[in-house]
């Protein structure tokens, strides 16, 4: 039975990338949300420094189409998948990688830090968004909900609300007020910054998942715009960061239209200060 | 003289200072740093089911977590972190978001969650080690805990079956100990000469999964086919808890270094096979029309 669906499976991983593959995620100006956003441009990101291209869809039921519950996800020819690991993996066996020129403890480092930033900064981001009162009131909530009319909307809003925080008390976070997760942000910068240094790249010249990942999270946190600036006024007080950002943004994204740059994220300022 | 600190904390067995993971990881850092803590372990206490364990007293204030217990012994300067350089402190930082993250749900699932372990070894030690009425209490809610930690955090619909998380969490923690010991290599710690806060964590987490004698335990195989952790957990063992750690047999130190990466090789292919496998499954499983997803 496992060799019968390995086979089968290998095959179709086998094709090559099509023309119309597609990435979905919420509704770019009224519904996605800062974690929601950070990680779909941490994979779209990827896609483009392997060279792969993709189109962008944006569904209001992304969430619900996605095969984990998680946005975002992509259709490639008859395959559908969701999260930057999956979607890595699924890359790997179709023969691009960015991770092959790493030895066993680079890869192992890199694992460690692309952990981190699940961690740490999703985690942040998630507790920000929905644990804290003001933001899920002001923001979370609204945006969440706006494509559906009352009273379904109150009831996902409320739903979503409800799942994230027991998540966050099975880890421990329920504990913590928003000082010390702002806390945690600025350490996990702080170790984000003297990895990479003054490299170009974590990993020195050749970008890779993590690139790709970090570039999602940072790249959302600065342009997007929260009840108060706190948690980009982190991130910016690590210059190597800010430049890291930059450089990302200019190799891989100056090509794409002006127009549909400054509206890839949110109640963005503009692009980077 | 100031008092000392005090540190509440599980007891031991198995050859253990303590059996529980988190109080462990304090009392190798405290170990390491030269920290003097007065031990007081919990079992046979009320504390079992009112603390959250470990707890550390010092003059008035109380700290809990591991982390911030670690963070509150350095700012009273007992730090064994002192000799590391800034990106020695990030990968500190990094490693121990790995070993949260992909190791501790399967810890706790063969501890608390597979059958065979909780009912021959978690449960009746616990409850041996807790005061009546409590025992009736104690283990269970440790278990459900435990299960539905691993449940929020790594169960994605459709998987919300714990049978099916099994195979995810136990292959991704089968790559972290992999990643651990490749990181490892032939040194003594994963900084040189000298433990440091990575150490202890590293330590509280595979210390119990090396000594207990689980009755059903696929995670400790693979574990003891990699020496240079298990001479790890061993030579701290003896040199900071003197204690008269049985040597493995097959863990001589002679036998380290080929062995090692011979071993290490076999094993990393096999769990990246094992891991593309279960992407596979997982994938067929979810593309296939008749296993649509419901959302609950």
């Amino acid at each position: 039975f496992i060799l019968k669906a390995e086979a089968a499976i290998m095959v179709r991983a086998a094709e090559p990338w099509p023309e119309k593959a597609t990435l979905y995620q919420p509704l770019k100006e009224d519904q996605i949300l800062l974690s929601d956003s950070a990680s779909s441009l941490a994979v779209q990101t990827f896609l483009r420094m392997c060279g792969l291209p993709v189109q962008v869809s944006c569904c209001a039921n992304a969430e619900y189409m996605s095969p984990s519950g998680k946005v975002p996800f992509i259709h490639v020819g008859n395959q559908v998948v969701s999260e930057l690991g999956p979607i890595v993996q699924f890359i790997k066996a179709k023969g691009h990688s960015l991770s092959d020129g790493l030895d066993d403890v680079q890869r192992a480092e890199m694992k460690a830090y692309m952990e981190l930033v699940n961690n740490m900064l999703l985690t942040a981001e998630l507790y920000i968004q929905w644990c804290d009162d003001y933001t899920a009131t002001e923001i979370s909530r609204p945006r969440y909900s706006s494509p559906y009319s009352w009273p379904l909307n109150h009831i996902l809003a409320y739903q979503k609300q409800w799942e994230v925080r027991r998540k966050m008390n099975a880890i421990g976070w329920s504990g913590k007020n928003l000082e010390q997760v702002y806390e945690d942000v600025s350490q996990c910068c702080q170790a984000l910054s003297q990895r990479l240094g003054t490299q170009p790249y974590f990993f020195n010249k050749q970008p890779t998942e993590l690139d790709a990942l970090v570039f999602g999270h940072l790249f959302t946190i600065l342009t997007t715009q929260l009840t108060n600036d706190e948690l980009a006024e982190k991130v910016k007080s690590y210059t190597n960061l800010l430049s890291f950002c930059h450089r990302i943004e200019q190799t891989y994204f100056k090509e794409h239209d002006r127009e549909s740059q400054s509206g890839s994220s949110r109640h963005s300022k503009g692009s980077l200060p | 003289m100031a008092e000392p600190m005090e540190l509440l904390c599980w007891g031991g067995d198995w050859d253990l200072p303590s059996v529980h993971t988190d109080s462990l990881i304090v009392l190798a850092y405290a170990k390491f740093s030269g920290a003097k803590l007065a031990v007081k372990s919990i079992d046979w206490t009320w504390r079992t089911i009112t603390a959250s364990v470990p707890q550390l007293h010092y003059e008035a204030s109380t700290v809990t977590e591991p982390t911030q217990i670690l963070n509150f012994l350095r700012k009273q300067r007992f730090n064994a972190d002192y000799e590391l350089t800034a990106k020695q402190g990030a990968d500190t930082m990094a490693y121990i978001a790995l070993l949260e993250e992909k190791l501790r749900p399967a810890l706790l699932h063969t501890f608390w969650v597979d059958a065979d372990n909780y009912a021959n070894l978690t449960r009746p030690w616990f409850t041996s080690h807790s005061p009546f009425p409590l025992n009736f209490f104690v283990p269970g809610r440790q278990a459900s805990l435990a299960l539905s930690r691993i449940l929020l955090t790594k169960a994605e619909s459709p998987l919300l079956n714990i049978t099916e998380v099994e195979g995810k969490i136990y292959s991704e923690a089968k790559e972290c100990l992999n990643l651990l010991s490749h990181r490892l290599g032939n040194f003594h710690f994963f900084f040189g000469d000298t433990p440091t806060s990575l150490d202890a964590f590293v330590f509280g987490h595979i210390a119990p999964l090396i000594k207990a004698p689980l009755p059903s335990g696929q995670l400790q195989k693979h574990l003891n086919q990699l020496d240079n952790l298990c001479q790890f957990c061993n030579t701290i063992l003896k040199n900071y808890f003197n204690a008269s750690a049985e040597k493995r047999t097959d863990c001589s130190p002679t036998a380290i270094h080929d062995p090692v990466d011979a071993n290490l090789q076999k094993l990393t292919q096999l769990v990246n096979k094992e891991s593309n496998l279960i992407e596979k499954m997982d994938d067929n499983l979810r593309s296939s029309p008749q296993h649509r997803p419901h959302r609950h």
